[in-house]
């Protein structure tokens, strides 16, 4: 039955780290959304679901390591039973001139005790005295950061508690055919000055859990007195009968001793691996970052929006020209409001009006109207029109330009003079362009832009933008 | 679960052409890909640009087009009230009748979020002087009775913010100054906040988009952070291989061998650094950055690899010493623990000075890979050079992306200006705490031993590295 928790965790851990490349908006709005639409608890388990179910299905491909893990428990499996058969074939060893001594097969049980509780005990504390065996012979580098590389203990313990287990089995599957088949002689012997009552007493204490179930396994005194045998041997002639009679013992005593432990240490370390897998899914890393996503709001500040306004063109072909000597000057909205340059200051030859920004639409009709009049009172057909060189001209400033040229002479040459914050420095480049453009997009050949500066009235003659 | 009883609040960022609308959206939407340029009428069609939280808009700020024929509109509208009680009505027929109208489209297009209930958010450039003109533009927005706020924003060198706060504090509600290329993170906030208080009913919306909106600027930090941490672990650990027969191995110098392995061995390295760049912009959505970065190549300027990169990012000598120290110290603990603490402690200290040796001797210069050539095994050779066996390299790159780090964290999305990389003269990195040191060191010595990192080291590196992120912007900020 495949631990559902190994599983779980191992698939857990493989979709981490094929999530490890993906952006990190894209795992939030894809946990998100999942956290937010399902209906059921938001467990691991669900979440591979429901990743897995919209990539078309399961895949086994992060279970290879379990797998691996396999085979390494069926070679501890196979390994165990070749070596329980052949072990119990040595312990019971017979040729007819000695006994099979009793006190040498409780001594070897005792051995099988001791390793099993010694496996599980490495599987507790977690260590790994054959790491280096597994990694140098068993184990990908790529998988040395993996998840099941944190159970390696319990996995092997499980595997070293199965291999155990198949040896007790094969141990006493060979030892009840050896029964059947020979007549095996079992005695008792020791060098420490122990009594048959002392023996009896001991064995009947090891006997104590089946003494209800088989009492016929239970050694009685007479047996153990009359089986003791010695290195210089006496002549037993009367207790030679007795010699199998202690197979029953023996029997129980290694599925009591060997078998039993193994499997209530094998089904443990299951459990074991079960809990820890669960806490090493539990403390992963991913999962944090997991919950994290699904339960941290999706925040979209609109910043896929990209189908809006096209970079407008920036090329500017027209150039500026030089600044004329026009009777007329029109300051359009408050332009040269705080100082205006001498050049363009109204005197006998040359009207100045105001238009646009704070004033009216009739008044932009007035000044037009009186432009109009001043321009058919002289020869030089040309107006200077002041604008602030920072404000973009507008729609309004091309009304006013169309709504003029209808009222002025025909040939009357416009031309736009930006004027910087300072209006006796210079406009810069980046302020005219604008203007320029704007000059360009209203097509009238009689429209220009001029730049102008104090230091030399000249500037921008024929001038292109840098 | 909550239940929307109203809409989303709206806002629709109004103004004069060319006084940095897009710039407010974009740096308050965090798109870098809104026309930002310094040409009236950029902007010919309202666009919204909705912040959701799981798909459900808290709020839309609308980039619109600049006013053109605001006195017409204006002499229109006064033509056709009788009493104010009207005002907002004849302001929704100006655009009605004038929908088709392509003389009023700009005006239509700005006015049609107001009437449909947008709050007013009206951008002047406080860097040129005041200008009446704007007062028509201002009394039609007074018309439609929204709620309002003037952002004095400031596109060039000089200062006229006094003179627009007075101005505009006579038409609007709030008047703020917020800079769409400077302002920092917490002053888009605030002005969110900002607009939330314009009316009852959106300030516990707009409290909660800010929120969100600072919790997802934390989380970009640790995940910078992670993506910095990963890069590392790659390009310390990374080595360039070659599977070469006998005979091509004798057909070429060993010198020509490791130039060529050496030369690939960059190239990755730098095109990894550059794939970091490219995430971190991502995740603080700057799709569009202009890097300006020294040539990546050797010995040049700026480059990852050389003296001058290694002087400026690289750590000093005590603090490679003193870094080696926690990491030689947490070996020697092991050796207390085997002798179950009988050593009293001496073990730490025997770490602790053989790691702290080791680091000194390595914190001089910078140890460049070496060519190895493997065992012939099947008829083939394999040749390899790297990983980097000195863990300044991983500092230089460590000092480089952080650095770049905080230049994304702190640009705002209005900003076109190229992200000029210019290297800082200090060494920032010792006064970050000893346990995120020990972290970092442990970690760039694992990595060019080849050992790959745990899940839980990749998480503490990640954590140190998130450290000094903040160590670094502390030191930024009292830099100035």
């Amino acid at each position: 039955m495949p631990n559902q928790a190994l599983t779980l965790l191992l698939e857990f851990d493989d979709q981490v780290r094929r999530d490890h490349h993906q952006p990190p908006a894209f795992l939030h709005r894809r946990d998100r959304r999942f956290a937010l639409e399902a209906t059921e608890p938001h467990t691991p388990r669900a979440w591979l679901d429901h990743i897995q179910r919209l990539s078309g299905g399961h895949t086994n491909a992060a279970l290879k390591p379990l797998r691996r893990w396999r085979r390494i428990t069926l070679g501890f499996a196979v390994t165990g039973t070749v070596l329980g058969i052949v072990t119990m074939l040595g312990l019971l060893y017979y040729d007819g001139s000695g006994r099979i001594n009793v006190t040498v097969m409780l001594g070897f049980m005792l051995l099988q005790l001791m390793l099993a509780l010694a496996t599980s005990l490495q599987a507790l504390v977690g260590w790994r005295p054959w790491g280096w065996l597994i990694e140098r012979y068993l184990h990908p580098a790529e998988e040395s950061a993996m998840a099941i590389n944190r159970l390696q203990p319990q996995l092997m313990a499980r595997a070293a508690h199965c291999g155990g287990l198949m040896f007790a089995l094969a141990g006493l599957l060979t030892l009840l055919t050896l029964v059947v088949v020979r007549d095996l002689a079992f005695g008792w012997s020791t060098t420490l000055s122990t009594g048959a009552d002392s023996y009896y007493r001991f064995v009947a204490t090891l006997a104590w859990p089946w003494h209800t179930l088989w009492p016929a396994a239970v050694p009685d005194l007479e047996l153990v007195s009359q089986t003791r045998f010695f290195r210089i041997e006496a002549d037993t002639a009367v207790t030679a009968g007795r010699w199998g009679e202690w197979w029953p013992f023996v029997t129980l005593a290694w599925c009591c001793y060997v078998i039993l432990p193994r499997l209530i240490l094998t089904a443990l370390s299951s459990l074991h691996l079960r809990l820890r897998a669960r806490h090493v899914l539990t403390s992963h890393p991913g999962l944090l970052a997991l919950r994290y996503r699904m339960e941290t709001p999706e925040v979209d500040t609109g910043h896929q929006n990209t189908d809006v306004n096209v970079t407008p063109e920036l090329a500017v072909n027209a150039r500026l020209h030089p600044l004329p000597d026009s009777p007329v000057v029109v300051r359009w909205a408050g332009a040269g409001e705080a100082s205006v340059p001498a050049q363009f200051q109204g005197h006998q030859q040359r009207l100045v009006v105001e238009a646009g920004g704070a004033a009216s639409l009739a008044q932009d009709q007035t000044a037009i109207a009186e432009a109009g009049r001043h321009l058919s009172d002289d020869s030089r057909h040309s107006v200077t029109l002041l604008a602030r060189a920072w404000e973009p001209p507008t729609a309004e400033l091309e009304d006013f330009i169309t709504d003029a040229r209808s009222h002025w002479p025909a040939n009357t040459r416009i031309t736009l003079v930006p004027l910087a914050t300072d209006p006796n420095q210079p406009a810069s480049d980046q302020q005219l362009a604008p203007w320029l453009r704007f000059c360009e997009r209203l097509a009238d050949k009689r429209l220009y832009v001029a730049r102008y500066s104090n230091v030399d009235a000249t500037t921008g003659n024929g001038e292109a933008l840098s | 679960m909550t239940t929307k009883t109203r809409p989303a609040p709206t806002f629709a960022v109004v103004g004069h052409p060319n006084k940095g609308k897009s710039s407010v959206v974009s740096t308050l939407s965090q798109n870098d890909s809104i026309a930002v340029a310094l040409e009236p009428g950029t902007t010919r069609h309202s666009q919204a640009y909705p912040l959701t939280v799981d798909g459900e808009v808290q709020y839309t700020l609308i980039d619109t087009p600049g006013f053109q024929r605001p006195r017409q509109v204006l002499a229109w509208l006064e033509a056709h009230s009788l009493s104010a009680s009207d005002r907002a009505e004849t302001v929704a027929a100006f655009v009605h009748q004038h929908r088709s109208d392509p003389r009023f489209h700009d005006e239509c297009e700005l006015l049609t979020p107001l009437i449909e209930g947008a709050g007013i958010i009206y951008v002047v450039d406080g860097s040129v002087p005041y200008s009446a003109e704007n007062e028509s533009e201002m009394e039609i927005l007074r018309w439609t009775g929204r709620p309002s706020l003037a952002l004095i924003n400031s596109i060039g060198a000089d200062d006229y913010s006094e003179r627009w706060h007075s101005a505009l504090g006579q038409f609007f509600q709030v008047v703020r100054k917020f800079n769409a290329v400077k302002a920092p993170f917490n002053q888009h906030l605030s002005l969110l906040k900002a607009f939330g208080q314009l009316e009852p009913a959106w300030e516990q919306v707009l409290d909660a988009a800010v929120m969100h909106l600072s919790d997802q600027r934390a989380e970009r930090k640790s995940q910078a952070a992670r993506l910095i941490a990963s890069a590392l672990e790659d390009m310390m650990g990374w080595q360039e291989r070659r599977t070469l027969t006998p005979g091509q191995l004798e057909a070429q110098s060993r010198q020509a061998l490791a130039d060529q392995l050496r030369e690939r061995w960059y190239q990755h390295q730098r095109q990894r650094e550059q794939s970091l760049r490219i995430e971190v912009e991502t995740l603080y959505q700057h799709h569009r950055v202009q890097r300006q970065e020294a040539e990546l190549s050797w010995h040049s300027e700026h480059d990852l690899f050389s003296e001058n990169s290694r002087q400026i990012w690289g750590v000093s000598r005590a603090y490679l010493a003193t870094a080696g120290f926690g990491a030689g110290a947490v070996g020697g603990a092991g050796i207390d623990a085997v002798t179950l603490g009988s050593s009293l402690g001496t073990g730490a200290l025997i770490g602790g000075l053989i790691g702290a040796a080791g680091s000194y001797f390595y914190g001089d210069r910078l140890v460049l890979p070496v060519l190895r050539i493997g065992a012939l095994q099947q008829g083939l050779q394999t040749v390899s050079f790297g990983p980097v066996q000195d863990s300044q390299f991983g500092y230089v790159v460590l000092g480089r992306a952080v650095d770049h780090w905080w230049h994304i964290a702190h640009r705002n999305h209005a900003g076109r200006l190229p992200l000029n990389l210019e290297p800082s003269d200090s060494h920032w990195l010792a006064d970050l705490d000893s346990q995120a040191r020990h972290l970092i060191q442990s970690a760039l010595n694992r990595c060019r031993k080849q050992r790959s990192l745990s899940d839980d080291q990749r998480l503490q590196l990640a954590s140190a590295i998130e450290a000094a992120l903040d160590r670094y912007h502390q030191w930024r900020l009292a830099s100035g």
